[in-house]
């Protein structure tokens, strides 16, 4: 198709040109250039997905040379809604990025690198969507994780983030590792690496291991349990306008591989939709808990990513048992709800990046029990983050609780199926569920009380003031597409609709009356969001005429008759989640370091009281195996000396081993 | 539109009820049953004092509390006839849309910057989050056993024949009952009349709400516990018709409102500490229901 093939290439020259030409631009304009790169990007990019969106199928294919062969490309629409949202928070990101390093004295190698950096990732991220052949899929795929580990050690002075960012390729790596043996498994068996050959492959050979590489390879990325011990150290390492796309996008790339290999799925629905459903419960319940005792606010977002990450996988198991049952209605509602909290989940999860972003660019800190009283400071920023804690609570009138109704309903209509193991697994997700909502209010209503609300607890050392324009523009933008999400969310439905409906043609016959009776709800529930903003605006009208005229007395706040309070003795974030974290001491693990008072202590010091959580699979097992593994590296120490002569010994030793094993006709 | 005059006309009475229950529990003369109407009405006309800590957050957090409530309202059916509105997994939607007016009430406790109010915030949030899952199971089974979603459809499929179905409304009662409570902040999770800060969780966060706000919130209370009492007793009269129902409806309001009195009146709250695992139980008596469904309907091979 010729308008592609312009397309592609005029994206590829644009941002060539773009890269060499930033070295050129004055330090103040990099950020502004680079955005308009971004932009520029974003357009065509979008203009190529944008049909696939309806239905309509895009396809080209272009020469790499012998070894790589025919690369095929095509847009379908599940690429197409994966590109548009890694193009929609690209863009939002860049915005927020041009303010968020503004005051940053770096230096202009460093800030161009940045920018490089950026632009090439966004463009990996674009063409993970596209690409359909494993080799070339995976070249994109080591692009974009390179590049955002680059982009991640921004701040490469601080020891701690270039741990989190060692920590993020070792994992990378071993995602990749994994993947490279399920395309080559695929290779050896059918003798192609195009994604077509996948589908052959589950043809004739057992679907439960592949599957489950791929599961894995993703899951690294996604950040399912256990494998999601890179996203609590990368998100707060990274400058927060990064952390917004990784959160936003790159761990939806990670669901993007899995649902892309479940589409070729050919046996074994049932069993694949339970063992998926069952640990995006527990990666679900587990994000949440860890996210509810953190202080550390952007750490706290960051579990907060892996309890929706199980919010989407739960969808994707609800919709894979539906293809098993041949039941339409669970196909649709569970990878309906998935795809749209996939959007949801990149829209606020990157706004309450951002303006948390905001409050450490004033602040330095992310200690939110060193923080307080913001709101008067940062009302804009405040009233973005309610926004967005709301939203991601699932709460109405929010577009959070549209992906999560389709899924509760997904979850309530599984359940009138004749097979007892599955009535049990889709009550327990409901209530698991249920309670993942509770938590996340438990854990927004803390963060959002602890940071903006009450007193300052501690004196900061510059004034925090409210962020500038070009800060809070993305952030108005992300917050007209969620309202757009919540009141109009047909339009979004549609399309995924269509995305659904070219996958597993044969599996089921559509009964649309049941179909046309959901959609009839959704739109139902918008109308009552609607409503429910119309009463509370109702309420709040006739709240200001009745208590226009009255007195109004401002006093203290009311300390139960003690005279001498201070903003220390605020309830703290810590405290707020203490009893949570006491009841689920199994799984929350907690080091405490202080001392206890002496006896002949009369007069006691000032002291120190420290207590810090640890994530459970860290702590009890990676920290293990990788203590062990180095302890045992130890005793090979010696074969790494530093002297020149034994590595030309340790060659020789080769070079004759593999001589003397093929002259032998060992191998 | 029925079931919304009927819920007021009983938030009217109810909190009265308790009271005047209580008072002749243990004796005293006691207030007259509208005392806590009359109490809201002088509240509503008087002044308010605002803490200088506070922000906007405050002050329109109790209307957003009381909306929430409202909007609940109207999804609650009354026996044959629907709520003003009702959709597949509207009770999903009752659910989310009281959170908000949970989220609210809780960040405007900790917008006073109190030492106090934040303990009864951070206690309103777990306690409501252990409630959340008892009912959703409860409602999961009775979807499980009518083979609807919605509210309304539910309860007119609810018929009541066999005798595990007795049992399983009979324990179905007793969660809505124990979720009221826990939601209203009364025995045996919270004391309303308790006099001391550090164990109180409702009372405490709303200390330094004063006039218009307070009348709200009190009000807001008196509407929740109607609305629980509500949707118990569309457990019993599905398929009545309405000069059935509407007597049935105030005589269980009334029966509820007594007991709680009654409970009140005889019993000791719950050590803090123990509430908790006291709130989980609830969810397994719910499991129990969905046990008992499937039993009913056979799908135990």
């Amino acid at each position: 198709m010729f308008e592609l093939e312009f397309l592609l290439r005029s994206s590829w020259i644009l941002t060539l040109v773009f890269i060499l030409t930033v070295f050129i631009v004055p330090i103040k304009f990099k950020a502004f250039f680079t955005s308009s790169a971004i932009i520029l990007n974003a357009i065509i990019t979008s203009w190529m997905a944008f049909p696939a969106l309806s239905g309509s199928l895009v396809y080209y294919s272009f020469y790499a040379g012998s070894f790589l062969g025919t690369i095929p490309i095509s847009i379908d629409g599940l690429s197409s809604w994966f590109i548009l949202i890694v193009n929609f928070t690209s863009v939002t990101g860049v915005l927020y990025g041009i303010g968020y390093l503004k005051k940053q004295t770096e230096s202009a190698s460093k800030l161009t690198l940045h920018w490089i950096l950026y632009m090439l990732f966004h463009l990996s991220m674009v063409w993970v969507c596209m690409l359909q052949n494993g080799l070339v899929f995976l070249i994109a795929w080591e692009i974009m994780s390179l590049t955002s580990l680059l982009l991640i050690i921004f701040d490469n002075n601080n020891q701690k983030t270039l741990k989190a960012g060692i920590n993020y390729l070792v994992q990378m790596h071993i995602s990749v590792v994994l993947l490279t043996v399920g395309f080559i498994m695929v290779y050896y068996k059918i003798g192609s690496f195009n994604f077509d050959a996948i589908g052959t492959y589950f043809i004739s050979n057992n679907n439960i291991l592949l599957f489950l590489l791929f599961f894995i390879g993703f899951g690294l990325k996604a950040g399912f349990i256990p494998l999601h011990t890179w996203l609590p150290h990368a998100h707060p390492a990274a400058p927060s306008h990064i952390s917004g796309v990784m959160s936003g996008v790159i761990v939806k790339l990670g669901i993007y591989g899995i649902f892309r290999v479940i589409t070729f799925l050919k046996f074994d629905y049932l069993l694949i939709g339970e063992i998926i459903l069952i640990i995006s419960v527990l990666t679900g319940l587990y994000g949440i808990l860890n996210a509810a005792v953190n202080r550390d606010f952007k750490k706290m977002l960051a579990y907060c990513t892996i309890e929706n990450i199980g919010i989407i996988g739960i969808g994707m198991g609800v919709g894979l048992i539906g293809v098993g049952n041949g039941n339409a209605l669970l196909y649709y509602l569970g990878f309906g709800g998935a795809l749209l909290h996939v959007l949801n989940h990149s829209l606020f999860k990157s706004l309450l990046f951002y303006s948390a972003g905001s409050v450490y660019h004033q602040t330095h800190t992310r200690n939110m029990d060193k923080l307080g009283g913001l709101i008067k400071d940062m009302p804009k920023t405040a009233v973005i983050f309610l926004v967005g804690a709301i939203a991601i609570g699932g709460i109405p009138p929010f577009n959070g609780f549209i992906s999560e109704f389709i899924i509760y309903s997904g979850l309530t209509e599984g359940i009138q199926t004749n097979s007892i193991s599955q009535i049990l697994v889709f009550v327990l997700s409901f209530a698991a569920l249920s309670i993942i909502g509770g938590i996340s209010i438990l854990t927004f209503t803390k963060a959002f009380g602890t940071i903006f609300l009450g007193n300052k607890r501690e004196t900061l050392n510059k004034k925090p003031e409210e962020v500038s324009f070009i800060m809070l523009l993305p952030q108005y933008l992300i917050i007209l597409v969620m309202i757009s999400v919540a009141f109009v969310p047909s339009l979004y439905l549609n399309s995924a609709g269509v995305i659904l409906n070219s996958f597993f043609k044969n599996s089921f016959v559509l009964n649309s009356s049941i179909l046309y009776s959901y959609s009839n709800t959704l739109l139902n529930i918008s109308l009552c969001s609607g409503l429910f903003v119309g009463i509370i605006s109702f309420f709040l009208i006739i709240r200001y005429f009745v208590t226009k005229n009255r007195t109004e007395i401002i006093a203290p706040t009311w300390g139960c008759a003690y005279v001498a309070p201070n903003n220390k003795m605020q309830y703290t974030g810590k405290s707020f989640t203490k009893t949570i974290s006491k009841i689920f001491n199994f799984f929350i693990i907690e080091k405490k370091n202080y001392r206890e008072l002496d006896e002949s202590e009369i007069f006691p010091l000032k002291r120190k009281y420290e207590s810090n959580y640890f994530d459970f699979f860290e702590f009890r097992f990676f920290d293990n195996i990788s203590h062990r593994l180095v302890y045992t590296a130890n005793y090979f120490k010696f074969i790494q000396n530093g002297r020149v002569q034994s590595y030309v010994i340790y060659g020789i030793i080769f070079i004759l081993v593999i001589f003397l094993i093929t002259a032998l006709n060992i191998i | 539109m029925l079931s919304i005059l009927l819920i007021i006309i009983a938030g009217f009475f109810f909190t009265g009820v308790i009271i005047r229950t209580k008072s002749i529990a243990s004796g005293r003369k006691g207030p007259g049953i509208f005392q806590p109407i009359k109490d809201v009405v002088r509240l509503f006309k008087k002044g308010a004092v605002y803490s200088e800590t506070t922000s906007i957050i405050f002050q329109i957090a109790p209307t957003i509390y009381f909306a929430s409530v409202v909007m609940a309202m109207l999804v609650v059916p009354f026996g044959n006839s629907k709520g003003i509105i009702s959709f597949n997994g509207d009770f999903i939607f009752f659910a989310y849309v009281l959170a908000l007016g949970k989220f609210f009430s809780i960040i405007s406790a900790m917008d006073t910057g109190s030492s106090f109010e934040g303990m009864g915030a951070s206690r309103e949030a777990l306690y409501s989050m252990f409630a959340e899952p008892a009912f959703f199971v409860l409602m999961g089974s009775l979807a499980l056993l009518t083979g609807h979603t919605s509210f309304q459809e539910i309860f007119q499929d609810l018929h009541l024949g066999s005798y595990i179905s007795y049992a399983l409304t009979t324990l179905a009662t007793f969660v809505l009952v124990m979720i009221a409570m826990i939601e209203n902040s009364r025995m045996p999770i919270d004391d309303p009349k308790t006099h001391l800060e550090l164990t109180m969780i409702h009372e405490v966060m709303i200390l330094d709400n004063s006039g218009f706000d307070l009348g709200l919130i009190l009000t807001t209370g008196y509407l929740k516990f109607a609305i629980y009492g509500a949707l118990i007793v569309n457990l019993f009269i599905g398929s009545f018709d309405i000069q059935y129902a509407i007597p049935l409806f105030f005589t269980i309001q009334f029966l509820m409102a007594v007991s709680i009195g009654l409970i009140e009146s005889f019993m000791a709250r719950f050590r803090m500490n123990h509430n908790a695992q006291f709130i989980v139980v609830l969810t397994s008596v719910s499991l129990l229901i969905f046990f008992g469904v499937l039993l009913m309907l056979g799908k135990f091979i």
